[in-house]
């Protein structure tokens, strides 16, 4: 019976043991382009608007939360959604809007970036964490796009 | 029986313990909240509504990020008019807003918001105080502004509080400079501020008199404060910092003291690299608490009201990152308990406590909501 108990109890221990050292949000954690060093300078104009305006919410990784961030790396919404994906970063987003198959309902404010930074942001993003876009976003594509 | 199941169940809690141990030493675990409240709705279809406090006749003024001052009365929206033009980027914009403690005589109205204003491209933070005349700002002051301008999209602070002598406390983040701003007396950012209610400085200021010293400034090595209230049993100025990813902190806030960031801090940065390797060092303030992982702290206020008797006398902050507002219970300045409030309600940007006893929340997307007690 105690052995029972114990054994019980050890396996609650183990599982809670695993949920702490696994949060869901352990992927933020990790720098999967850990080529950057702290005080480098950062290349492309895309990467460091990132840096400053996305990466809080949408991780290093460009993988989100799975919860209330949606995924920027293999999203099919940025794939098959190029007028709305520039749109969200030209103008926010907000409502329910499913990627790769899972609901997000959360709220993006717009940045204020200007025409170019929402170009060279887009073309960042489109060209990170293995997203393979050929097709270049300009500055007039961007200022083309209306609310 | 009993005795064996006690023995294993204190066996399971004595090794979860030293397990959580491991992700944060002396951690207070967040407990799921005991829903026995309603909410409701007292205003609609705010993006961002960062600032808010009650005029004398109970209506609400709510400031929306984007640039928009809304006056709430009986639910409906009105914008109010001559609002400066605000730098609207990353997370500046029209920011705080509270009344002058003696409003009632003076009439002023404390705002504070991301300006353009001055040199160079981009904007900083700014503290202005006006009147409110027929729905529209007027007589219109400048108290403070923020230097340089820059385009970063980060860290504009920056709530607004008075103390029980009169003292305007407000925040300034580091605007994205944490290698430069925050631990330099001589430049703005990473910094709370004290002023006289008419902007100018007080003469006990900290660093008045030292050469080339930004004498408004009251405490440094700020991250981005985004929640200040005045301990009511204490009178002492509490605030909370965002942290990078891990390390959101709570301070209480003392005169010409240095808080750390960036040479100490729990939080790494966002693309997984080391900011510091020390959490202490001397001639450096503890938090008086801390979370790792960030919970994205926002708006703050102790809780006075006898209207939720379990609430009464412990602190309130909003997450912006789980979307929860946290009740943190205190005994004295330590904290030992948390509990989860309104959970999954959204993006909690703001919380205090209005002239009726009751909490209101601001939730990004949303709007305003009430909580009443059941």
């Amino acid at each position: 019976m105690l052995t029972t108990k114990l054994f019980l109890g050890f396996g609650v221990f183990l599982l809670g043991c695993f949920l702490f050292e696994f949060p869901f949000s352990t992927d933020n954690y990790i720098d999967l382009n850990a080529e950057t060093p702290v005080v480098s300078k950062i290349q492309s104009p895309g990467k460091e608007i990132y840096a400053d305006f996305c990466i809080q919410c949408h991780g290093a990784n460009g993988k989100g939360d799975a919860k209330n961030f949606p995924p920027l790396a293999s999203s099919d919404w940025l794939t098959t959604k190029r007028t709305q994906s520039i749109a969200a970063v030209k103008f926010g987003q907000s409502g329910e809007i499913f990627v790769n198959k899972i609901k997000y309902n959360s709220s993006m404010p717009a940045m204020g970036l200007s025409n170019q930074e929402v170009a060279d942001v887009m073309n960042y993003i489109m060209t990170s964490w293995g997203n393979k876009q050929t097709k270049i976003v300009t500055e007039k594509e961007v200022a083309a796009i209306k609310k | 029986m009993k005795k064996i199941t006690l023995v294993s169940l204190s066996i399971i809690a004595f090794l979860s313990f030293s397990c959580e141990a491991q992700v944060k030493p002396n951690d207070i675990v967040i407990k799921d909240e005991v829903k026995n409240y309603t909410l409701e709705t007292v205003a609609t279809d705010i993006a961002i509504p960062w600032g808010m406090t009650w005029l004398p006749d109970g209506t609400m003024l709510v400031t929306e990020k984007s640039g928009v001052l809304y006056h709430i009365k009986n639910g409906s929206k009105t914008e109010i008019k001559n609002v400066p033009k605000v730098y609207s980027r990353g997370q500046g914009g029209l920011l705080d807003i509270i009344l002058h403690p003696d409003y009632a005589k003076n009439g002023w109205i404390y705002i504070t918001y991301a300006s353009e204003e001055g040199e160079g491209t981009g904007g900083n933070t700014k503290l202005i105080r006006a009147k409110l005349v027929d729905g529209s700002l007027t007589q219109i002051e400048s108290l403070y502004k923020a230097t340089p301008n820059t385009t970063k999209g980060q860290h504009f602070g920056s709530r607004i509080v008075f103390d029980n002598d009169g003292y305007l406390y407000f925040s300034v983040g580091d605007r994205g400079e944490h290698f430069v701003n925050p631990q330099d007396i001589k430049r703005d950012g990473g910094k709370i501020y004290r002023l006289n209610d008419d902007g100018s400085i007080p003469k006990d200021n900290p660093f008045v008199g030292l050469a080339g010293a930004k004498e408004a400034i009251y405490t440094y090595g700020n991250r981005n404060p985004q929640g200040m209230a005045k301990n009511p049993v204490t009178g002492a100025i509490w605030t909370h910092e965002h942290g990078p990813q891990g390390g959101d902190e709570i301070n209480i806030i003392k005169k010409g003291v240095n808080y750390g960031w960036p040479v100490v801090t729990y939080g790494i940065n966002y693309i997984g690299t080391i900011i510091s390797e020390e959490t202490e060092k001397p001639g450096i303030e503890n938090p008086i608490y801390y979370w790792t992982p960030s919970i994205a702290p926002s708006g703050m206020t102790f809780v006075t009201s006898d209207k939720y008797p379990e609430w009464n006398g412990h602190l309130l902050l909003g997450s912006l990152k789980f979307e929860y507002l946290e009740l943190v219970k205190l005994k004295g300045n330590e904290v030992i308990g948390r509990q989860k409030i309104s959970t999954d309600i959204g993006r909690v940007r703001n919380v205090a406590q209005g002239p009726d006893g009751y909490i209101y929340m601001g939730i990004d997307g949303k709007g305003i909501v009430k909580i009443i007690p059941n």
